[in-house]
């Protein structure tokens, strides 16, 4: 495999913005509809401008999310770039830093607004989001196996039976990410919970519990990437770059479930991970906070060890002994997460490990925070950045 | 009564001889006459060598347990009946994994690697079902 270096430190993060995900939640709650992909996309995109202190004009290169369409998006903000493309968060971040390394590009913004929750998107049963792209729900539907969540709870199954993790370890990954969003006020849910209360939840596709699921609600986000020579001249605030990335996708056999159940994404990971911290001259011991695509609790403590933060097998006595919250040894997803901060597909976890990064972290600020390990594993692409100061 | 859980797709032309040989109580794979891998589900060309040239062919119906879960909530109308139920995760003799269901109630005792045989139900006049249960 060849160990691409030439993309550390070539692009930074300048802008970031959110909607209200508060806010906007408790309208929709109401039965309000406050706005649509393309208008939460919109608020997203200006506080994200503002907040990089450049102008809409110095934009050149455009990326939308997977829920709008990209002419549109780029017809409502009035950019003409001369570079663009339609991607998933983390695909979207290294395709900025491709098209800057390789000048296609110097500013780009990525935009993403989504409505799931007033449009009632539904990811399991009959009208599943992607259902024909991701073949699982069909070919498993006339068992009656048609959730995402219940990929995973068939994977962590075995994973248990494997390893000898249990509900109750997995359960760690729910409170502490729930004591993060209690001190994010971007968080939806702030409410405290312990591990008892975990247990105590209702079971969804057993063996996970309902806070092992993804919150779903409306909202939009938007980053503002660059080149490092124009943030250095231009930002308002302190750039922060992209360090490494890395990809490797498992593939064959997706549909019968091999990768995740048979190697629990771990070859995908391994190789993300040395491509990744090869490029970023790091290793795992210094990182300082690690945000994980959490559309279910499980994908953290596959991603712990898969990257190399604990020994194989150990990830359950790793997560309830030395711990993943503000308090413990490793904090993971320091704002919440999709568990409990805001579900924006994997999004909200960019704007959060800049933030640590440039010590927006308000309460839940990790100390002398220098890099953030980003990485998910959604249907099989295992993606990984890290950002760092 | 009309059958209120989902039915194979009709328009998956691919996977309409597994259906055919379910309704003679058969499971079956998609085996590649070129490399012989066996594979499930079935694909147009080889996924190993990328053979254009695959039949289809009956298998033991044997395997071992992988992985397991309870639904405690339904996705489809026609399964609220059913809740709590079971999907399971099969490693089949010949290879290939496959999702289906425990036939009957819920095995008393599951753990992975236990040795499981696959049973038919018919489901509707048209549509048989393959099922599995704990040796
Ligand atoms: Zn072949």
């Amino acid at each position: 495999m060849a160990i691409v270096k030439s993309l550390s430190k070539v692009a930074a993060v300048i802008g970031i913005g959110e909607s209200d995900y508060v806010g906007d939640h408790a309208r929709v709650r109401a039965g309000e509809r406050p706005h649509d992909s393309y208008g939460y996309a919109a608020i997203a995109f200006n506080k994200a401008l503002k907040d990089a202190g450049i102008e809409r004009d110095d934009i050149d290169g455009l990326i939308v999310g997977p829920t709008i369409a990209y002419e549109r998006m780029g017809e409502l903000l009035g950019i003409n770039p001369t570079w663009g493309s339609q991607a998933d968060a983390m695909l979207s971040v290294i395709e900025a830093c491709m098209a800057i390394q390789t000048g296609m590009a110097e500013v780009v913004a990525l935009v993403y607004g989504n409505d799931q929750r007033s449009a009632a998107i539904q990811y399991g049963g009959p009208e599943a989001m992607g259902g024909n792209m991701f073949l699982s729900y069909i070919y498993h539907a006339p068992w009656g196996f048609t959730s995402q969540g219940a990929l995973y709870a068939m994977m962590f199954q075995r994973f248990m039976a494997l390893t000898g993790c249990t509900e109750a370890q997995l359960g760690e990954v729910a409170v502490a990410q729930r004591l993060h969003a209690s001190l994010n006020p971007h968080a939806l849910m702030k409410k405290l919970i312990t591990i008892e209360d975990y247990m105590a939840s209702r079971y969804i596709c057993e063996p996970l519990h309902l806070f092992d699921y993804c919150l779903i609600n409306d909202g939009g986000v938007a980053l503002i990437i660059t080149s490092a020579d124009y943030a250095k001249r231009n930002a308002k605030k302190k750039p922060v770059l992209i360090h490494g990335v890395g990809r490797y996708d498992a593939n064959k056999g997706a549909t019968s479930l091999e990768p995740r159940l048979l190697d629990f994404y771990r070859p995908a990971q391994e190789r993300c991970a040395e491509q990744m911290f090869n490029m970023a001259g790091l290793g795992p011991k210094d990182i300082d906070a690690v945000q994980i695509y959490d559309s279910f609790s499980c994908h953290v403590p596959l991603a712990l060890e898969g990257y190399g933060y604990c020994a194989t097998g150990d990830v359950g006595r790793f997560m309830a002994e030395e711990g993943i919250s503000l308090k413990g040894k490793l904090p993971v997803n320091t704002g919440g997460g999709h568990l409990s901060e805001t579900y924006m597909q994997g999004w909200n976890h960019q704007v959060e490990a800049v933030r640590q990064v440039r010590g927006e972290g308000l309460g839940r600020q990790v100390e002398n925070c220098r890099f953030v390990h980003y990485n998910s594993d959604v249907a099989g692409k295992a993606v990984s950045i890290i950002y760092g100061s | 009564m009309t059958y209120s859980k989902p039915l194979p797709q009709a328009d998956d032309l691919l996977m309409q001889p597994f259906w055919e040989h379910a309704r003679a109580h058969r499971l079956s794979i998609q085996r590649c006459d070129d490399c012989g891998d066996g594979h499930f589900p079935p694909s147009p060309v080889c996924p190993h060598c990328l053979s254009e040239e695959q039949t289809w062919e009956p298998v033991s119906g044997r395997g071992t347990l992988l992985s397991w879960v309870t639904f405690h909530r339904a996705y489809w109308g026609g399964f609220i009946p059913d809740l709590p139920y079971q999907c399971c995760l099969v490693r089949l003799a010949e290879g290939p994994l496959i999702v289906a269901n425990f036939a009957g109630d819920k095995p008393a005792h599951l753990a992975e690697g236990l040795p499981v045989r696959a049973v038919f139900h018919e489901m509707t006049e048209h549509f048989t079902l393959p099922k599995f249960i704990v040796e």
